[in-house]
């Protein structure tokens, strides 16, 4: 058996004796055999996001010749289940292996999905409810989304932060002027507008520097407003409304800005965004042994939860899956009742649960990696790193990033404010997702992933540390060419 | 050269396989030997030489696969310039590089490179060299005392290579300029230089003059009304440029009395994925058309195919081909 320690906090002393312990108890009376025993790999882990979709005691069967079960002890739950910790861990083995085959009953279990690759997972029409629906999301609970980020507001809206962005792009435009390369119109974008708050912020800022240094160059900025949601865009357009007649509001696919700004290929000398790449559709991969296996999961919850809802809400239990679909395609006013439609959604969002199975790359019949990343190309940007590691994939980041490159000019960049896993090592020494932010997904984004994608396309990525906001976990991300 | 009228050419580099970019990264790590590389570059172009001809070019290179980049592969034939091995992460990165004395004439190697093509192509045969300009922007200079002296030298140690490779039958010889947009201001040392570099050679002379394109991007933008009036002292024959990516802009500038050259249009945005169509293709030529007449016209991509898919590549030289032949019908030639 391999027992990982990931959690260093002082109680994980005293638990880490109390698995251990409640697993050679199993052994003992043979409710684990000798065999899984051996083959067994314990990661006592921990959480970072107080939401999220884990189970205290959790068990992922690993496929490939020999399939090992990775049994995940999540050491912060774990006391709220001290009296039945072996038979969660015995529920927990059984019910990874019984993954194996998907003809496995799971009485226990209310399932919403079958195995697939998170970014596929209907936990992410469950986020786009979310993003779609936000009015009445916040309303219900009386506070903005911003609320519920940590620090209680965007870090994007630091008026600090914003000076200096401001002050680097008008260097940017300075330089160009005086090479006699400054465009006629020059763009910028917004991907992902939020509130509005920060572009009005930087237009104001932008729009007095230009004034105090007499040049003329807020007059020829073509500022481009994008959002998937229309609802948003319109919802930001008060907070820019100094500077309206510089403005569009372009509804857009933030996974592929350049197939709705085609003809600005080349030509956007700004582009920035805040807080979007960690609420991107990702996966998880663990290398382990010389091999890759994809985290396939699959949300659900526990029987018991999905019959306690259905009854509270008047659904036939035969009913709630289709309630539920019905939901996240039409929003939550079904019921006739928009609070208690709310109120239904929250419920079922915070009983989701992920389960897990890995499976090796070999078996799948696609490649699960995104354009850009391809197993040769992962090997090597994984050589330096632990032999055994799981780490995320952010699918969604990376393709919005590769589709939003070709749109900057050749002295443009992109400058992403998000939170970044910069080294690849930093996987083996904590968690980073994905989590629930509200109605939402969290999942931190591979930077040092981003980074090496980046390289293959021409640019080199730099990562700021946030120093606008003590305990900020924000990063800033920064483009430049690659010569 | 037996050429129809409206020819069509490659700027010089064809689509790098995958696969070859992963080999030559081996190669760089020690994994594999040189004789096993140079074996992988001779199979990509021959290769590239018929996917050339089969897609209907008149004028063929050898599509440049054993080319790193385009400043690499000189820089380490010239001796001088001192390298350093450990700078390049990626094959394609540029090593850096100084050069710390006079550089002396030696040969570089292309006359091998070009007689590989000569034996397996009969149309008509081009060959690209990196002009002195855009190797001085990328060569530290620790010796000459200036980016001019250091130019003119260069294209003094250059040119018997170029004078060689005319002897050996190369009908095209292209001279890749593309820094002359990103830095107006050397225009006249520069073009200086590359007359040096081209005096004597008994070839027909191409001047390619892009926006960059590396990774498949450009490096600058602006225009090249830049390039005037310097550019008129330029001993070449043809100017070879990027239009297709900018929707023809500029093209007004190089009218047939603005200058003595033929102009090389481009007509393939090679940092597009998209396929053109021939009857797009038509449609550049005859925008062409309307400032130079076809006698004077060259039709080609903006830069090289290096960075496109092989099939995509294959393709956009398909429909090039093709859409010239169109133009060339309604000419009745």
């Amino acid at each position: 058996m391999i027992l990982k320690l990931n959690h260093v906090k002082s109680e994980a002393a005293g638990i880490t004796q109390e698995v251990t312990q409640a697993l050679y108890e199993l052994l003992e009376t043979g409710q684990v055999s000798q065999e899984e025993f051996a083959r067994l790999h314990v990661h006592l882990d921990w959480v970072q996001y107080k939401q999220n979709f884990r189970e205290p005691v959790m068990g992922a069967l690993v496929g490939g010749e020999a399939p090992v079960v990775n049994l995940y002890v999540d050491t912060r739950q774990v006391p709220a289940c001290h009296p039945s910790l072996k038979s969660n861990i015995v529920t927990a083995l059984g019910r990874a292996h019984s993954t194996a085959t998907l003809a496995a009953p799971e009485q226990d279990r209310f399932l919403l999905e079958d195995f697939k690759s998170f970014r596929q997972s209907i936990a992410w029409e469950f986020n786009s409810l979310y993003w779609r629906r936000l009015d009445e999301w916040e309303r219900s609970s009386g506070h903005s989304y911003e609320k519920a980020l940590p620090g209680g507001s965007s870090d994007g809206n630091h008026p600090e932060a914003i000076a200096d962005s401001v002050a680097d792009f008008w260097t940017l435009l300075q330089d160009l002027d005086k090479k006699k390369q400054l465009p006629a119109e020059v763009f910028l974008l917004e991907i992902g507008v939020g509130s509005g708050k920060r572009c009005g912020m930087f237009l104001d800022k932008f729009q007095a520097l230009d004034q105090l240094r007499g040049t003329n160059y807020y007059s020829r900025l073509r500022v481009l407003m994008g959002d998937f949601s229309l609802a948003t865009l319109d919802m930001s357009r008060p907070n820019v409304k100094q500077h309206l007649p510089l403005c569009s509001f372009i509804v857009l696919d933030a996974l592929d800005p350049l197939k709705t700004l085609s003809f600005l290929r080349h030509k956007v000398l700004y582009i920035h965004t805040t807080n979007m790449y960690d609420n991107l559709p990702s996966e998880e991969i663990l290398r382990r042994d010389g091999h890759f296996y994809l985290v396939q999961v699959r949300l659900g919850m526990p029987m018991a939860q999905a019959l306690r809802i259905a009854s509270a809400y008047g659904i036939p239990f035969d009913k709630m899956r289709a309630t539920i679909e019905r939901m996240l395609q039409g929003g939550a006013d079904f019921l006739g009742d928009p609070a208690r439609g709310i109120s239904f959604w929250k419920e079922i969002w915070d009983a989701a649960r992920l389960e897990e199975r890995l499976v090796r790359f070999e078996s799948l019949p696609d490649s699960p990696l995104p354009d850009g990343l391809d197993i040769v190309s992962l090997e090597e940007l994984l050589k330096r790193s632990p032999d055994e590691l799981r780490f995320h994939v952010s699918t969604g980041a990376f393709t919005s990033f590769r589709n939003t490159l070709p749109l900057l000019h050749p002295r443009g960049y992109l400058q992403v404010m998000d939170i970044f896993v910069t080294s690849l090592n930093a996987y083996a020494m904590g968690f980073y997702g994905p989590g629930k932010l509200d109605g939402s997904i969290v999942n931190w984004v591979n930077g040092a992933l981003l980074k090496g994608v980046a390289e293959r396309v021409g640019y080199d990525v730099h990562f700021a540390p946030y120093r606008y906001r003590s305990g900020s976990k924000t990063s800033i991300l920064y483009t430049s060419p690659r010569e | 050269m037996n050429l129809p009228i409206l020819p069509t050419t490659i700027v010089g580099s064809y689509s790098m396989p995958g696969w070859l970019e992963r080999l030559k990264t081996e190669y760089f790590a020690r994994r594999i030997r040189r004789q096993d590389l140079e074996e992988a570059h001779d199979a990509v172009a021959k290769a590239a030489i018929k996917d050339q001809e089969i897609a209907g070019l008149d004028i063929v290179s050898d599509g440049e696969c054993y080319r790193d980049n385009m400043v690499d592969y000189f820089v380490e034939r010239l001796p001088g310039v001192e390298i350093d091995r450990s700078s390049k992460k990626y094959y394609y990165d540029f090593y850096a590089t100084t050069v710390t004395s006079k550089i002396p004439v030696a040969p570089l190697g292309l006359v091998k490179d070009f007689k590989m093509l000569h034996q397996f192509s009969e149309r008509g045969k081009k060959i690209c060299i990196t002009g002195p300009h855009c190797l001085v922007k990328r060569i530290n200079n620790e010796f000459y005392p200036d980016e001019a002296a250091f130019a003119a030298d260069l294209a003094r140690a250059m040119n018997p290579e170029l004078r060689a490779l005319a002897a050996a039958g190369a009908d095209v010889i292209q001279i890749d300029e593309p820094y002359f947009s990103g830095f107006p201001e050397d225009m006249p040392w520069a073009v200086n230089a590359l007359n040096l570099l081209v005096e004597g050679v008994s070839a027909k002379i191409a001047v390619h003059i892009c926006y960059g394109n590396r990774y498949a991007k450009p490096s600058w933008e602006g225009s090249y009304k830049s390039l005037f009036p310097a550019i008129l002292q330029a001993k070449v024959h043809q100017l070879t440029l990027e239009f297709a990516r900018r929707g023809g802009e500029d093209l007004q500038l190089f009218g047939k009395d603005a200058h003595p050259f033929e102009l090389g249009v481009g007509v393939i945005d090679v940092k597009n994925s998209e396929i053109e169509t021939p009857e797009q293709v038509a449609a550049h030529i005859r925008k062409a058309l309307q400032v130079m007449p076809a006698e004077r016209l060259y039709v080609l991509p903006d830069c090289g195919c290096f960075h496109l898919h092989r099939d995509v590549a294959f393709a956009k030289l398909q429909a090039m081909a093709e859409g010239a032949r169109i133009v060339r019908q309604e000419l009745g030639k």
